[in-house]
């Protein structure tokens, strides 16, 4: 019996293919999540100090602040450089962690899992302290290195799961098949699998930067004399008149991230 | 080599050597890492030690609480100077943490009022340095609450859904121990059990705790959501330089709490005359009236506090009114036992 | 040139032993200083002298164990309701978006890159007492006094949660969904199945592996939450992780704060545990 037999229209068998406006279930979520962005980004024009209505008028005064700040442009700067650091090793230990997981037999296999998926179930501050501590021990100083080691590590379990989560449901043939034309292995994970994880991989390493841009337990203990910018936006949070320049530097932060990722997103998907 | 390891051995080879870097850095003689409260590394909080020293780095740690800066001094932090509030004082020259004040090589210190002066004195040495000070006690909304008379106010259903307190055991068994008259150096099982009870049926009565006071507690007395708190005198001044809302200060019957933040130099510094001056600038003029004009606390330099003229400011210190001073109560110092006892009545009473 | 076996030594080591180094021994340090009896300056002799005070009063202090148990039930809440909200995301994702994904995939979470605070604040102007919202229901006549429930309660604790999930709670799904296509549906329409059962024998099906790494991914961190509780959850959203939280930073009593921990983490793991078994068990039936 066959689906021309029993009426089924060929062309409606689709993936995708439902009556859910799924556009526009998108858009909702995507207008609740920016919408106290929006009005952030309107209170960062606004001419008042305090965060209420009604509007005073517009300004610029707020940015041209951001940019005569020093202070607050190196907290910005070492909160990126130590996400950046932080989301790169945990997305390359968490790809490490699923290829191995995944595509090999080993003693210890179910243990290396267990351990990359861990860090969700300690608290940050717990983790803080005791890493602290350790650094104590060790005499290693307390820097914005600390702190981005720190992030890689609860970062980890999340770029683990989302790869994990990708890399299962493809078939290993296509590894299989490259080696038997070749390949050595590690060509065959550059050329092979990692362009079929490529989005995952994004996912992964956005979702671990975005844990550690905004994370303040553990940077409040791994860091040495630097802040990050959660950190400083906290201690400026005193001064009244600071906070609209604050929100300038978010509603910045935050534009820049979009435009820097979907120019390396651009670059990905040219080089393939 | 698997490609993906290539550049991470790349990364971990920057890494190493940013460790080596950083290692170095840090050892360097014109260097000094404050332990500090969050929003207390702004430069206008040091600005004449910045002037006189242009070439010095000066660089913070974050602590947020008494605790914390302990916490963090007795396991070792590498500061050269931190900073805290009374009632801690015995700790850190217990532990052997501090090093005492040299004040014949302080410019500004005859400045200090004696009172501030004892409060840095432990055992007959000078230890810690007096800088920032404030006053605790009730704020209010005129236009829902016509009067305040004592602190039991905080307990009265009336205002229900409009109270706020500060998420702090200490300072809660602090306002019992007025209410009751209780010693607060003394407090027994039995009051601390009832205090427990007392401040448990009070929860309901909170829109919610305060933690930070200008990011908490102002907007929302501002805003008139809160018309009664457990407060410094920060939000006072700062309600009544936006007037939007009728607030006042109260001066209970069992009188305003009073608090003295105090700077000391770590025992183990290696830069004592740098930390030493570092102090002394604290209490220059211009640094001393930042703290009184940016965040409204009082500043131990007198001469300072003489010269305020704003009018919200004199108010906000009750200068004008030198009974308010007698009457108040200041922070005792308090044994690591008690302190342990009222922090875990008061994460029962936020349980509950 | 390096074959597959050998290239394992270079996938498993890094991970086990960046692990090892910045997790399990800090992991283990931690449970050292829960048998601390007060606290004070560690030191490493007086760290082997265990007691178990710190157990003895969690154990003596039914509140904290109600609450315990009250976060889980939260976290429950929100793992479930975040990972039903996130599927039509996910799907959107996977299957209308397809190729350029990666684009609204960023539009959807670059917005968690910006301060949780200040996002917080900017809702407390919408949702406060005197904000936005009930001052427009106020003036609208639809009520008379301002609704508390939107701030400062467990139900505000819990709607924000899922809210701040939701994109992340995408991710695996997204990723999971990305092995289903048209020829499973197609081989499943020949076999007969009408389009729900497609869907829900194929599409959900595949889906699983994502679903589940989901739930645990929104579960297992949301029961020792903290920052959430402490901005929008007044005194009735209290919650385990800000109990943590409290001890660590306000009180200094980092062994009273590891035990807590210890115990949060025992008792999640045992529940992952037993979800595990339920879910092998109907891998086992069907």
């Amino acid at each position: 019996m066959t689906a021309g037999m029993r009426g089924v229209r060929r062309d409606a068998i689709g993936v995708g293919h439902t009556r859910l406006p799924l556009g526009l279930i998108y858009a909702a979520m995507l207008a609740f999540l920016y919408l106290p962005i929006v009005l952030l980004a309107v209170f960062s024009f606004n001419a008042n100090t305090s965060l209420s209505f009604p509007l005073r008028g517009f300004t610029l005064d707020w940015y041209g602040q951001v940019l005569d700040d020093p202070a607050l442009l190196a907290a910005a700067r070492n909160s990126l450089v130590v996400a950046t650091v932080a989301a790169t090793a945990a997305t390359a230990l968490g790809f490490a962690v699923s290829v191995a997981v995944l595509r090999f037999r080993f003693a210890g296999r179910r243990l290396l899992l267990a351990l990359a998926a861990a860090p969700l179930v300690v608290p940050f501050v717990v983790l803080g302290v005791a890493l602290f501590l350790l650094f104590n021990i060790f005499g290693v100083p307390r820097s914005l290195l600390t702190v981005a080691l720190g992030h890689s590590i609860v970062a980890l379990p999340y770029a683990s799961l989302i790869l994990l989560s990708r890399i299962v449901g493809l078939d290993p043939a296509l590894e299989d098949a490259a080696m038997d034309l070749g390949a050595s292995y590690p060509t065959t994970l550059r050329r092979v699998l990692l362009p079929l994880v490529g989005p995952s991989l994004l996912a992964a390493w956005l979702t671990s930067f975005i844990v550690s841009f905004d994370e303040v337990a553990l940077a409040n203990f791994l860091a040495g004399g630097d802040p990050t910018f959660p950190v400083f936006l906290y201690g400026q949070l005193r001064f009244a008149g600071r906070l609209p320049v604050l929100i300038a530097m978010a509603v910045l932060l935050m534009t820049g991230t979009i435009i820097l990722t979907l120019i390396a997103n651009r670059l990905r998907t040219r080089s393939q | 080599m698997p490609a993906r390891s290539r550049p991470f051995r790349q990364c971990l080879a920057i890494v190493a050597v940013s460790l080596v870097i950083l290692a170095t850095a840090c050892s360097a003689p014109n260097k000094l890492l404050v332990l500090e409260w969050s929003g207390y590394e702004a430069e206008d909080f040091w600005t004449d030690f910045k002037t006189a020293n242009p070439e010095a780095a000066v660089t913070f740690e974050i602590g947020s609480s008494d605790a914390d800066v302990l916490g963090k001094m007795e396991q070792g932090s590498q500061a050269d100077i931190f900073h805290f509030y009374t009632g801690w004082q015995q700790f850190y020259v217990d532990a052997g943490l501090v090093k005492e004040i040299d004040t014949s090589k302080l410019t500004n210190w005859d400045k200090v009022p004696e009172s501030f002066k004892a409060l840095g004195r432990v055992d007959g040495k000078q230890y810690y340095l007096p800088w920032d000070w404030g006053f605790t006690s009730i704020l209010y909304n005129t236009d829902h609450v016509p009067e305040v008379t004592s602190w039991d106010i905080l307990f009265d259903d009336t205002y229900a859904e409009h109270i706020s307190m500060w998420d702090d055991g200490p300072g809660a068994v602090t306002v019992s121990s007025y209410i009751h008259g209780w010693d607060e150096e003394a407090i027994t099982d039995a009051q601390l059990a009832q205090a427990e009870q007392e401040w448990k049926d009070q929860k309901a009565l909170n829109l919610h705790y305060w933690t930070d006071e200008y990011a908490d507690l102002c907007p929302e007395v501002k805003s008139g959501d809160i018309w009664v708190a457990y407060a410094w005198q920060g939000c006072y001044a700062d309600a009544l330089y936006d007037g939007s809302q009728p607030i006042a200060y109260a001066t209970p019957v069992e009188g305003r709490n009073s608090w003295v933040g105090l700077y000391g130099i770590s025992s183990k510094t290696a830069n004592y005359d740098l930390a030493l001056e570092f102090l002394d600038m604290k209490l220059a003029t211009l640094t001393c009236s930042n703290a009184v004009t940016l965040f409204y606390y009082g500043c131990a330099n007198q001469e300072v506090m003489d010269a305020i003229e704003d009018p919200v400011l004199i108010e906000a210190f009750g200068i004008d009114d030198p009974s308010i001073i007698e009457s108040t109560n200041f922070t005792p110092p308090v044994t690591d036992a008690q302190r342990t006892a009222w922090t875990e009545m008061w994460g029962r009473v936020k349980a509950e | 040139m390096l074959g597959r076996r050998g290239s394992l030594r270079f996938l498993a080591v890094p991970p086990f032993a960046w692990l090892i180094v910045l997790f399990v021994a800090p992991l283990l340090l931690a449970i050292l200083i829960s048998f601390r009896a007060e606290r004070g300056p560690i030191d490493f002799g007086s760290l082997l002298q265990a007691s178990t005070v710190q157990y003895e009063k969690i154990v003596g202090t039914p509140s904290w164990l109600r609450l315990l148990a009250t976060s889980a039930g939260m976290a429950l809440l929100v793992a479930a309701l975040a990972t039903l909200f996130a599927f039509p995301i996910a799907y959107f994702l996977a299957f209308r978006a397809r190729d350029r994904a990666p684009i609204f995939l960023i539009l959807l979470l670059v917005p968690a890159a910006t301060s949780f605070l200040l996002r917080v604040m900017a809702w407390k102007v919408l949702l406060g007492g005197s904000g936005a919202i009930n001052s427009f229901l106020i003036w609208i006549g639809v009520i008379q006094d301002p609704i508390g429930l939107l701030l400062y309660s467990q139900a505000a604790v819990v709607i924000t949660l899922i809210y701040v999930w939701i994109p992340f709670a995408a991710l695996p799904i997204y990723a999971a969904l990305q092995r289903v296509d048209r020829s499973h549906l197609e081989a499943a329409a020949d076999l007969g199945a009408g389009p729900w059962s497609r869907f829900w024998r194929v599409t959900v099906a595949l889906s699983l592996p994502g679903v589940l790494a989901t739930l645990f991914m929104v579960f297992i961190p949301t029961v020792g939450e903290y920052v959430t509780p402490f901005l929008v959850g007044g005194t009735d959203g209290f919650m385990y992780g800000l109990l943590i939280q409290d001890f660590f930073s306000r009180a200094g009593n980092w062994p009273l704060g590891s035990a807590l921990a210890v115990i949060m983490l025992l008792v999640t793991v045992a529940l992952v545990a037993v979800a595990l078994r339920v879910v092998d068990l109907r891998r086992a039936v069907a």
